[in-house]
């Protein structure tokens, strides 16, 4: 029953920790979302916008991953299946790739366009 | 019969059982999110600028949507630091910490899911937008289900097939009118005639009659087939329509949806239905917030058809002004850089219409219902007293409109199918949850290393959920 007497302590500490970190990161996503002056490039979201929201998203991510789901310490056969969900996914992401190299560029709009731009 | 490994772990695997089974679950999910995920990044990455419906993003566009979605975001993690804690109550036998922190990760699901209900409630019945001919765009509210085309009717002509006649739904009288009903499958044959006083009776009648136009069909389809070994086949002739003659006019309000046109003298319906009479009106009275001009050429938007239904010199100009205002801006950057700016980057603005003063408010009772003409704006007080200036839009100049639901553009669609689904990932963790904090105390009296396990593992789950949302909350309101 008691194969184990764990410092419970430590752990709590770390599990606050995770979750102020947490809090502060969704403060910095909302930041960089509405905050103009951190708006990189033109206005609008651009390709250096999309990075770092999601770069700031997936270090949340892995905190809860790696913590609250303690996949830090964990047995050898949920890191192979998840190796194969990874796999699996990063592919599935790698499908919208073909459709950037096989553009729709005729338009159903009425207006004058050729490939896609319009003329005018 | 008892389910092996549900403490101790295997030897094979290390696991305990529960454990294993719930990462491979976890695993399809992230594949069926995936899937939702990657459509996100196609459409997103496909759409043209210009020519698409253009992709909402900003604080500018979702307003007070980006705070309830930011306090779900930290309602979520809340509760999922909640969870990790009754997990650790769990292990350190205090059922009475496990018990609170469990009830408070019950309670995040709850507020979770009522931010989420105010949202949908808030897209789905109070925001509407219509795009007109020529692609401008005016966001607001469509008041009164005005949207809807308002007929008087005194006849309806429907097929005896199918389903119910669709103008029956949208028949809007408290008292049902009365109908004749009349049948007649062969010009040589005597008319049936029926006295209708309500919908259920109409209903049985439409159920009964239906049943036999199919059968002297069948009766007639074999004599055609007959006819035909013998080489003189008169073709198959049954009229299988029905018409309905009201006493007294009754209001139809049609929604759109089901019309496929509609003149002033009858609605023609999408399942073939149709209702005779007069037409009232078919005007969308619109509560105008916003007007977006980015599907409309630079050059041919001081024209555009919006300002024409608008009708206010003073909303136009501010328009202009807030747009050159903003194009400033953008001049300023990209010469900075000693860049040109984008064609697509001069496209149309949102401009709020709520901060216009309208001048004169009201009507003035003398003039009638139509003082003058080119006046568009009406006002127009709803049942709670509120007063609403209101512009009325005609049918004609309308290409698309409709509340901001699934249809009204890929992201709307992409909102809702994954939104939804999420929150139905919430119900069902929150409602596990729930079951092992009320029902939990006996397996914890009897072995407590149990319920832990258990715990953990609706935990994991419930943090998957926390996962998705850390993804939605950025792409779905601020990017």
């Amino acid at each position: 029953m008691s194969e184990e007497v764990h410092d419970w302590d430590s752990h709590k500490k770390t599990y606050w920790a995770v979750g102020i970190a947490l809090f502060v990161f969704t403060f910095v996503t909302l930041i960089l979302g509405i905050w103009e002056p951190l708006d990189l490039g033109p206005p609008g979201p651009t390709p250096a916008d999309y990075v770092i929201g999601l770069a700031v998203a997936g270090t949340k991510a892995s905190l809860v991953a790696l913590i609250f789901m303690h996949l830090n310490h964990e047995k050898g056969l949920i890191y192979k299946t998840l190796l194969f969900t990874f796999l699996f996914f990063v592919s599935l992401m790698a499908l919208t790739l073909f459709a950037a190299a096989d553009p729709i560029v005729e338009s159903y709009d009425t207006r004058e366009t050729t490939n896609g731009k319009l003329t005018e | 019969m008892e389910i092996p490994y549900e403490v101790k772990p295997r030897r094979d695997t290390g696991l305990y059982n529960a454990k294993l089974g719930v990462w491979l679950f976890l695993a399809s999910e992230v594949m069926l999110f995936g899937g939702l995920f990657s459509a996100y990044v196609f459409l997103r990455a496909g759409v043209q600028e210009g020519v698409d419906n253009p992709w909402p993003w900003g604080l500018n566009v979702h307003k007070g949507f980006v705070w309830l979605g930011f306090l779900n975001t930290l309602v979520l993690i809340a509760s999922s630091v909640g969870v990790v804690f009754a997990w650790v109550a769990l292990k350190e036998r205090n059922w009475r910490k496990y018990q609170l922190y469990m009830y408070f990760v019950v309670a995040c699901a709850l507020v979770f899911m009522c931010v989420k209900g105010v949202e949908y409630n808030s897209k789905l019945n109070k925001h509407h937008g219509i795009k007109l001919v020529d692609n401008s765009v005016m966001e607001g509210a469509i008041l009164d289900k005005t949207d809807r085309i308002r007929f008087e009717g005194t006849k309806a002509v429907f097929g005896l097939q199918g389903a119910h006649p669709a103008f029956l739904k949208d028949i809007s009288d408290e008292k049902f009118p009365t109908f004749t009903a009349t049948v007649q499958f062969k010009e040589d044959e005597e008319p049936i005639v029926t006295e209708i006083s309500s919908e259920s009776q109409l209903k049985k009648w439409f159920t009964q009659h239906r049943r036999i136009a199919a059968k002297k069909l069948t009766a007639e389809r074999t004599r055609y087939r007959k006819e035909l070994e013998s080489g003189n086949a008169k073709p198959v002739n049954l009229n299988t329509s029905a018409t309905l003659v009201s006493s007294e006019p009754f209001n139809v309000n049609a929604k759109p949806t089901k019309v496929v046109g509609h003149s002033d003298t009858s609605v023609n319906y999408r399942d073939g239905s149709k209702v005779e009479g007069k037409l009232i009106s078919d005007d969308v009275k619109f509560v105008m917030h916003e007007v977006d001009l980015q599907l409309v050429l630079p050059q041919k938007q001081r024209d555009s058809i919006v300002w024409e239904v608008i009708g206010d010199d003073h909303a136009k100009k501010q328009f202009f002004a807030k747009q050159q205002e903003e194009y400033k801006k953008m001049r300023e950057y990209y010469e900075g850089r000693g860049e040109t700016i984008p064609d697509k980057m001069l496209r149309g603005h949102m401009l709020n219409l709520h901060y216009i003063d309208h001048g004169d408010h009201g009507h003035d009772g003398d003039h009638g219902d139509e003082p003058h003409k080119s006046e568009a704006k009406h006002s127009a007080s709803e049942g709670d007293g509120e007063h609403h200036d209101y512009i009325t839009v005609p049918r004609d100049k309308i290409k698309f409109m409709g509340n901001h639901g699934p249809r009204y553009g890929n992201y709307y669609a992409l909102y809702f199918t994954m939104t939804a689904l999420h929150g139905l990932h919430v119900v069902g963790g929150a409602l596990v949850l729930l079951f092992f904090t009320v029902f939990g105390k006996k397996l914890y009296l009897k072995n407590p290393e149990h319920l832990a396990n258990r715990v953990e593992v609706g935990g994991l789950f419930w943090h998957f959920v926390d996962l998705i949302w850390i993804f939605l909350f950025p792409l779905m309101y601020l990017l």
